[in-house]
């Protein structure tokens, strides 16, 4: 298992540095550069600013060079400064990372906990009128496109009745406690939550039909066993695994972000700053944060890998 | 168990839910919370001399030698008082204003104004500032060899003594007092260690931010908010607010929503929102020209639009008036050239009012020998709907003369890579501020262009670029007012653009405000705007 694991991290590497280059290559292919970031009609650029400030940015040095340079202090673990306003990329990024892992693991959470036994409720009750109930609201929250989902939850929760702050992460006017994290937390976690709930509760629902038909289940009925017992240690059990894969397609959104809900909610997450990176050719940002999302995405896929060994007892990594 | 659970959860969601809003309502202190960085006029987190916008709350914590007055029309003192130029504005002595202390309590004298310019100015730090102001380092006697690295200091700009500056050019220098608005003065004693290569990396301007503004820095938050407190020794005298934040938002939608549950006082609106919100008595609403000229520019390396009788043709078949109204509710006027000023307009009868005639566009395009069956690509970087329904009119009413236009919004960095390049590009549909000061550079050759030594545009304009050259170094302000009308009645006559409109901003605040004032100046000023007398509360 140990010689599996070394192998499997050794073998990322040269992944990485592929990945890097292919995104250092995208981004010098995509017209224009933090110079052209900041040309105005309102000042008066020369060819000398113009190249005064692209050997600022280090732009005037070639292609391989720039990105050896980058290469060489990202492993002296330097991600360098954010060009648009000079912040240092590795503290920002996991600043925002933090900030984004609260908000979408809040709302996985809470997807979780409703949508997988909103699922077990509904199929259970196949064409009830509970069932025709919710699967029609998961398909709402399922189409629901996030940015009209989180205006009509401001609108509604924090114009009309003021429960909730309108967006941010903190009040800003005295030094936040848990409590007001939470109070700040609630609204966007739950307005993001809704599409996870709608996803998990469908998958779930459908896997239980799936298993509901299965001959272990008719056997365990005809066994005369309890259908409680038959419910949770025959049905449940076996459904759940898929939506657990499902679940586990989520996870890199925990690096990722949400874009639209964090610009609603003014939530500082990565989603919005990645969005700001590409809108400013910001090249170390985008760098760092491609990094980092890979680095992210690699070992999750790691862990996924290790995790079919924990789960099923068929496969093994010698 | 469950329903424990269930319990717990629900103690913490009212708990939570009662404690931030008790929070929020026992603040009690006088505490006005704004989104001064969002619209046109906002930049967040920028810093002095990397300022293109956001001067509105830069000018909280640091101050510039002088201002705009409160609607952008005259020049006003701020640190300095009175600048007084020699016979031929080759040398300049500015007075700074006596006993202004920095927020830590030192002297701000005329060393500390040298320092900034030469902080500004050096090669090393490579600020925006030199284009911003037009005022590059080489202007100055002895500025190219500080450019250079010849010389430790600019020579041209002398202390004379604590509150005195001379500043001596190469050339007559008429104009400098516009540049003035955007020289910040930053504390030597603070800074003096900096080294010019990490100026924009340093987080000195979002952890002491030593100014002379009338609130000093007490804490920021990167990418949510900037709080400040009063200043005790501001020169205008202590403000009567406890604190006053700066949020971040990301979307003006947000921060629209933001202002309407009342979790901030201030924000910038579109025209459709400020139109939506007039009537209502919670607010107030503050609006005022942008100063920005909306308008189709021609690449005149494409000899389709190097045609007079084209250019005028487009200005013809376009039924401005009716965008104007329909599009943008009356919130626009139009103009007769690139100057957003009304008072940079020559009278009436010097100009062509291009009023709508699609005949006679057909003709002038017949005439022109037009090619009907070609399709130009209009660049915009434009993304808010009334612009992308205004150029959706634009290329309806151009098709009917037999016009084909298709718009392309592409975001900024890829827009001006082409735009500035002067090549890629046939059309464009931008807003350029312009005013007194700019953007003449764009018919001047070499003015802009970044590639070929041309105009933005292509060919030279001799006529045009002669009265702007003459404008430049007019001393007497009325001749040059005149000069620039001049150039206005040329640009009509000639469509050297395909000039529409200038638009009104808006920003809404809550009617609990006392004393505050909002202007949208171009790139947030700076404006006069007294924050030392505002104040929250005087409606409750």
């Amino acid at each position: 298992m140990f010689k599996y694991l070394l192998r499997r991290l050794i073998l990322s590497i040269p992944v990485l540095i592929a990945i890097t280059i292919i995104i250092f290559l995208l981004i010098e292919l995509a017209p224009g550069d933090i110079v052209d970031y900041y040309m105005s009609s309102e000042g008066q650029m020369t060819q000398e600013a113009v190249e005064q400030l692209r050997a600022r940015f280090g732009l005037d040095q070639p292609l391989p060079v720039r990105y050896l340079n980058w290469l060489g202090k990202v492993l002296q673990g330097d991600l360098g400064f954010r060009f648009v306003d000079g912040r240092p990329v590795g503290p920002l990024i996991l600043q925002r990372l933090n900030a984004t892992a609260l908000l979408i693991g809040s709302a996985l959470i809470i997807g979780i906990l409703i949508g997988v036994p909103l699922g077990v409720f509904t199929a259970l009750r196949q064409y009830s009128f509970w069932d025709f109930t919710f699967t029609g609201l998961s398909f709402l929250g399922i189409s629901m496109p996030a940015f009209i989902a989180g205006i009509f939850g401001l609108y509604i929760f924090a114009i009309q009745l003021r429960w909730f702050p309108s967006g941010g992460m903190r009040p800003v006017d005295r030094t936040p406690t848990f409590f007001d994290s939470l109070y700040y937390l609630i609204l966007p976690a739950s307005i993001l939550s809704l599409q996870y709930i709608a996803q998990y509760m469908r998958y779930t629902r459908f896997s239980m039909l799936e298993v509901l038909r299965s001959d272990y289940v008719t056997t365990a009925r005809a066994k005369g066993l309890p259908e409680r017992r038959i419910i949770w240690r025959h049905i449940v059990r076996n459904a759940i695994l898929p939506v657990v894969t499902v679940i586990g397609f989520s996870i890199p959104g925990l690096v990722v972000g949400a874009v639209f809900t964090e610009t609603i909610f003014s939530w500082p997450g990565m989603g919005t700053l990645y969005l700001d990176a590409v809108q400013g050719r910001d090249v170390p940002l985008l760098m760092g944060m491609n990094l980092v999302i890979a680095v992210a995405v690699l070992l999750a896929n790691l862990a996924t890998d290790l995790a079919y060994a924990v789960v099923d007892p068929r496969i093994r990594y010698d | 168990m469950q329903k424990r659970i269930g319990i717990f959860l629900l103690v913490v969601l009212v708990a939570s839910l009662s404690f931030g809003t008790l929070q929020a309502q026992d603040a009690g202190e006088n505490v006005l919370i704004g989104a001064f960085d969002v619209g046109p006029g906002g930049a967040p987190q920028v810093r002095p001399y990397m300022d293109t916008a956001g001067r509105t709350w830069l000018a909280k914590i640091w101050s510039t030698l002088v201002s705009w007055n409160e609607d952008s029309t005259a020049l006003t003192p701020q640190l300095a008082t009175e600048w007084t130029p020699n016979e031929d504005a080759t040398l300049w002595t500015i007075k700074l204003r006596e006993g202004v202390l920095w927020h830590d309590g030192e002297p701000m004298t005329a060393e500390d104004v040298k320092f900034s310019l030469e902080l500004a100015y050096h090669p090393d730090a490579a600020t925006t500032f030199p284009s911003f102001s037009q005022l590059t380092a080489d202007q100055f006697v002895g500025g190219a060899e500080y450019l250079a690295g010849e010389a430790d200091e600019i020579a041209g700009i002398r202390v004379v003594d604590d509150t005195t500056l001379e500043f001596e050019f190469v050339q007559p220098n008429p104009r400098l007092p516009f540049s003035l608005l955007f020289v910040w003065v930053l504390p030597e004693h603070a800074l003096a260690d900096l080294n010019p290569a990490d100026y924009q990396t340093t987080d000195w301007f979002h952890t002491v931010a030593i100014g002379t503004g009338p609130f000093m820095h007490d804490e920021f938050e990167a990418d949510q908010f900037w709080a400040l407190v009063p200043n005790p020794n501001y020169w205008n005298g202590k403000p009567l607010l406890d604190r006053l934040i700066n949020r971040y938002f990301r979307d003006a939608t947000a921060a629209v929503l933001a202002l309407e549950s009342g979790d901030i006082h201030f924000t910038y609106v579109t025209a459709d929102v400020a139109l939506r919100m007039q009537d209502n008595p919670n607010f107030v609403l503050y609006s005022g020209p942008s100063g920005v000229t909306n308008y189709l520019i021609f690449n005149y390396r494409n000899p389709a639009f190097a045609d007079v009788r084209v250019r005028q043709a487009f200005l013809y078949a376009i039924d401005r008036q009716a965008i104007a109204e329909a599009v943008y509710d009356g919130t626009v006027e139009l103009v007769p050239c690139i100057s957003a000023l009304p008072a940079l307009h020559p009278p009436a009868e010097e100009l062509n009012d291009y009023a709508y005639n699609p005949d006679l566009a057909r003709q002038l395009l017949e005439e022109a020998g037009w090619d009907s069956s070609q399709t130009y690509e209009v660049h915009t970087y434009y993304t808010d709907q009334q612009s992308l329904d205004a150029l959706a009119a634009m290329q309806q009413f151009l098709a009917e003369v037999g016009v084909n236009v298709q718009p392309v919004t592409v975001d900024v960095p890829t827009y001006n890579s082409y735009f500035y390049s002067g090549e890629g590009w046939d059309l464009s549909y931008r807003g350029v501020g312009a005013t007194l000061v700019y953007p003449y550079q764009f018919y001047m050759t070499g003015g802009y262009d970044v590639t070929s030594g041309d105009t933005l545009m292509g060919p030279a304009f001799p006529e045009l670029e002669a009265i702007l050259q003459e404008a430049q170094s007019e001393i007497d302000e009325e001749r040059f007012v005149e000069l620039l009308q001049d150039a206005c009645a040329y640009q009509n006559q000639n469509a050297l653009e395909g000039y529409m409109w200038t638009s009104i901003r808006f920003g809404v605040a809550s009617d609990d405000l006392e004393n505050f004032y909002w202007f949208p100046a171009q790139g947030g000023g700076p404006y006069e705007d007294h924050p030392e007398l505002w104040s929250v509360g005087g409606n409750d």
